[in-house]
């Protein structure tokens, strides 16, 4: 037979209050908290591209998101820097499939898209 | 998969019912499931063996039931643990005997015993608190506290066996009914339409 748990009364009623306090400290999220995911949603949707800087002797990874359809709606991140250019060009085209959603790079920004008014 | 070694502990649990542990002999459990004593010995060496293992199972199905503490604020978590506490009570009937004795053949089960017992009194005292805080029981003082706590208890273990030696109806409803009616006189007219409805569900009182 299995050698029974034994808990210490006095740590088992601790822990049982602390159960209780869970339902009066615990609430419901609100609406507003979960804004962050349609504020990012258009993320999913952007073509990524990778760009290598030289910074300071090393070679800074950057990946740019620019959503397909208007590419002026973009971000650019800052993600590694390596001191070999080959190295670090293999990882940035690593990075640039893992973070595309169109892994095949089909997906590619329209620079139609881009309506620069000529006045 | 319903495993020889299953079908022996379900057995051995309803002839511990029918008999008590300690008047079962291997024989029993053998003609029982139709299997011989020699294929008996092969899964379980001695009858302490399949004691163990009933014990066993015993105390897994109590540390679930335990284990659902307050999952949800409501009345109607409290009227689940009841349910679940009614179908172990009702299933491992021999528990009874375990509690009256001052000795067990086994002293580690005697001593899991008052340890379970022991958790089962602080959660319905700590739910009771629970309640009061929340506002579905009156204000109530700790001496009053104890006592209900004490009642339900009792109610929740010794209610199936007392209604057994007085050859009345076992049902669940029935043991629900004999819980909340201890309650009921402590329930605040906030927490009257949750007991309502729990009590609406099961078509109580």
């Amino acid at each position: 037979m299995k050698t029974p748990f034994i808990i210490d009364p006095k740590l088992y009623e601790m822990s049982l209050d602390l159960l209780n306090d869970l339902h009066f400290i615990e609430s419901k999220g609100k609406l507003v908290d979960f804004s962050f995911f349609n504020d990012d949603k258009w993320l999913s949707e952007t073509a990524v591209i990778e760009n290598l800087a030289k910074v300071a002797g090393q070679w800074d990874i950057e990946l740019l998101f620019a959503m397909h359809n208007n590419p002026l709606k973009f971000i650019k991140r800052f993600i590694v820097s390596y001191s070999c250019p080959r190295k670090a060009t293999l990882i940035a085209s690593i990075m640039r499939r893992q973070a595309a959603k169109d892994q095949r790079g089909t997906l590619v920004v329209d620079f139609e898209g881009i309506q620069i008014s000529e006045n | 998969m319903y495993s020889t070694k299953n079908k022996i502990l379900n057995a051995s649990i309803k002839l511990f019912n029918e008999y008590g542990v300690a008047s079962v002999r291997l024989q029993q459990i053998a003609d029982e499931i139709g299997i011989s004593v020699g294929n008996l010995a092969y899964h379980f060496k001695t009858k302490d063996f399949i004691v163990s293992s009933v014990y066993e199972k015993l105390f897994d199905d109590f540390n679930l039931i335990l284990g659902n503490y307050l999952l949800s604020p409501s009345l109607e978590d409290f009227d689940k643990q009841i349910s679940s506490y009614f179908d172990f009570f009702d299933k491992y009937h021999f528990y009874f005997s375990d509690l009256f004795s001052n000795e067990h053949q086994i002293p580690k089960i005697k001593e899991e015993w008052n340890s379970l017992i022991n958790k089962m009194d602080l959660q319905i005292k700590k739910r009771l608190e629970f309640y009061a805080k929340s506002g579905f029981f009156k204000e109530i003082n700790r001496n009053n506290l104890q006592t209900v706590t004490d009642n339900v208890l009792l109610t929740l273990i010794f209610w199936i066996p007392q209604q057994k030696m007085q050859s009345k109806i076992v049902s669940l409803f029935r043991y629900k009914n004999a819980i909340w009616c201890l309650i009921l006189p402590y329930i605040s007219n906030e927490g009257f339409p949750e007991l309502q409805k729990v009590l609406n569900d099961n078509n109580l009182l």
